[in-house]
């Protein structure tokens, strides 16, 4: 009884050494282990190449003359990389960043194995990045340049993708959006089910679509409302982090206690409302009296539970 | 790592260690089983099987040339096998990831080798620039980074938002790690008495002591640091302590942001068509923030002594916006 590992490792490389695609019949002759003939016989290879395009071998099946009619090799483009001729430096970067990084997966080890790289153990890692089943699908899609299809809030988009982006603890996908014809931003973890993806070259965008561009770095920015310039107190206490978080060009006063007050473009009036609450009682809007005045009337709603109704 | 492997993660084992014995020729049994954590005599066994592949007619020198002792694995495998092979989507998105995370750290590419290095890693794979990773630069990380390399203790200027205060404390600082858009520092906090965990950019001031702060017993921290998830005290509050009261707050679709922003142990829908979110709840300070930035769209069901929560902290707030002789009505 020959060894699963043993006929996997022979398929390989007798599937590998030469380009003309050989018929099943061939390929049993000469790799040990297969069953005798018939259906599983069948079975078994085909058990086998989905083994080996589940570790990322892809075996390809091409017709043939003769009885058997299908032909099957390793494409050598499709097993072996370009070498990267990485020095000795460059590896270890690399290693060490795949040992530092964790992606809650295995892939940056797998990633290592096959470049022939494996990995250093004992390295303290750097950073967490939450992984989504969906980012090597839509990762490629951008390399290929081609279209993604997928459900989003309850609509279907049709997106030319140019960019993902991880920020604030989140991907975004950012691409043209084909049927709005505008720059959209998407958060990857809200698309439903998996992308559909296009053939490569597909996606085609304006020349000037710039996607670093799109995605605002601020909630209070995330959105397509009339610019307001809104002015938010901030106690002493929590001032110096709010300086640093929104940025010193902001800063349109500052009190003799130690209070600022931030002067921020807003085009998301509900999101500028949450980031203000979070900071508690050490915060207040002062201006615009339209702001001011909703946050009052959200504040009454929710202190009286009033049914008033509140723009969400 | 399953116990018993299946036969394609062995083969891609195998083809591993082959790509690698292919490029130094040998290496130790031991060195061979630690990088590719396998045991001793597992990796004896593949490669000995290995020693059996190769081409038909699988006469010896159609065979793999590879030696195995005890202690070494000598191989003569030529120069098809030593070459770099295909990265799967996932792979290629990981390394380029890792990569890219790393880059995006001031300081932490000091002599460019990880940027030459995903230059041509990119080159190869494709098109060029199309990740990009943001992991925030609050104002105090290249301090607290400089004092965890330096092993330098430190006094930290601190804002808790689950106490809502202000504190000054020294702590030995152990690392400093990215979990998920937000960066930690990780520190035995003389006030405490305790390990504990620091939002960086909560940190008001960071100050040298001058005293040398201990640094982590060896090879402890991998393994500590990697279950950071699983209940590391800390100020991260994401992680429910003993003292934790579970709340539960009904939302509306509109307040339904609320499973993002916090950590939730369970969701399931209402008949009126709201949704039901279990919350841990180990600060009343946090808890009124998050039941003040949900507002009408929130209502707490459970615990009774919670439910008035949202409420009176919106009256209180209230009283910063109206005149005192307007408040009450």
């Amino acid at each position: 009884m020959v060894d699963r590992l043993e006929r996997l490792t022979d398929l390989v490389l007798v599937l590998l050494r030469d380009d003309r695609p050989k018929p099943l019949r061939e390929i049993a002759a000469e790799v040990p282990g297969y069953p005798a003939e018939g259906e599983a016989r069948r079975q078994a290879f085909e058990r086998d190449k989905r083994t080996l395009r589940d570790g990322g071998v892809e075996v390809s099946a091409v017709p043939i003359e003769g009885r058997e009619q299908v032909g099957y090799l390793i494409r050598p483009e499709d097993f072996y990389l370009p070498d990267l001729d990485l020095a000795p430096d460059e590896q270890a970067a690399l290693n060490l960043a795949v040992a530092g990084v964790h992606l809650g997966d295995p892939s940056g080890r797998d990633a290592l194995w096959r470049l022939g790289l494996p990995a250093t153990a004992g390295v303290q890692p750097f950073a967490d990045l939450a992984a989504l089943p969906a980012l090597p699908v839509l990762y490629d899609a951008v390399r290929r340049r081609a279209t993604v299809t997928f459900d989003y809030r309850g609509d279907t988009r049709h997106v030319a993708p140019a960019l993902l982006r991880f920020r604030g603890g989140w991907w975004y996908l950012v691409g043209f959006d084909l049927d709005k014809e505008a720059s959209r931003t998407f958060r990857v973890d809200r698309m439903d089910g998996a992308a559909t993806v296009g053939s490569p070259g597909s996606a085609v965008m304006p020349d000037d679509f710039d996607p670093g561009a799109s995605l605002p770095e601020e909630p209070w920015r995330m959105g397509e409302e009339e610019v307001v310039r809104v002015d938010v107190l901030v106690d002493r206490g929590l001032a110096p982090l709010v300086v640093a978080e929104v940025g010193d060009s902001t800063v349109h006063d500052r009190r003799h206690d130690g209070a600022v007050v931030v002067r921020l473009e807003v085009t998301n009036i509900a999101a500028l409302r949450s980031w203000v609450l979070e900071l508690g009682e050490h915060a207040e809007v002062l201006a615009p009296d339209s702001v001011r005045a909703d946050m009052i009337a959200w504040l009454e709603a929710t202190a009286g539970r009033s049914s008033s109704p509140v723009a969400g | 790592m399953p116990a018993r492997a299946d036969a394609g993660y062995r083969l891609h084992r195998l083809l591993a260690v082959l790509t690698w014995l292919a490029r130094q020729g040998r290496a130790p049994v031991a060195e061979l089983a630690e990088r590719f954590g396998i045991g001793p005599d597992e990796l004896i066994a593949d490669l000995e099987l290995a020693a059996c592949c190769g081409l038909p007619p699988y006469t010896p020198d159609q065979l793999m040339e590879i030696m195995v002792d005890e202690e070494e694995v000598v191989a003569n495998l030529g120069p098809e096998l030593a070459r770099p092979r295909r990265l799967t989507a996932a792979e290629g998105f990981a390394l380029a990831t890792a990569a890219r995370a790393i880059e995006a750290v001031p300081g932490a590419d000091p002599d460019g080798s990880l940027a030459r290095g995903l230059d041509k890693l990119e080159a190869v794979l494709g098109d060029r620039d199309r990740l990009r990773i943001d992991l925030g630069e609050p104002p105090h990380l290249a301090e607290l980074r400089r004092a965890v390399e330096a092993h330098e203790q430190i006094e930290l200027g601190y804002y808790s938002v689950s106490s809502d205060e202000e504190s000054v404390r020294v702590v030995d600082p152990l690392s400093v790690v990215a979990l998920d858009g937000r960066w930690y520092l990780d520190g035995y906090c003389h006030r405490a008495g305790d390990r504990r965990r620091f939002r960086v950019d909560r940190v008001l001031s960071v100050r040298p002591t001058g005293a040398a702060a201990p640094g982590p017993p060896p090879g402890a921290l991998a393994g500590e640091v990697a279950d950071h998830r699983a209940g590391e005290v800390g100020e991260a509050a994401f992680v429910p302590g003993p003292d934790a009261v579970v709340a539960r707050v009904a939302v509306d679709d509109t307040g339904l942001w609320l499973t993002d922003a916090a950590p939730t142990l369970g969701v399931e829908p209402l008949p009126d068509g709201r949704t039901v979110v279990r919350l841990a709840v180990a600060s009343t300070v946090w808890f009124d923030r998050l039941l003040l930035r949900l507002g009408p769209h929130g209502e707490v069901l459970d615990p009774p002594e919670l439910a008035d929560s949202g409420r009176r902290a919106a009256q209180r707030l209230l009283a910063r916006y109206r005149p005192p002789a307007a408040g009450g009505s």
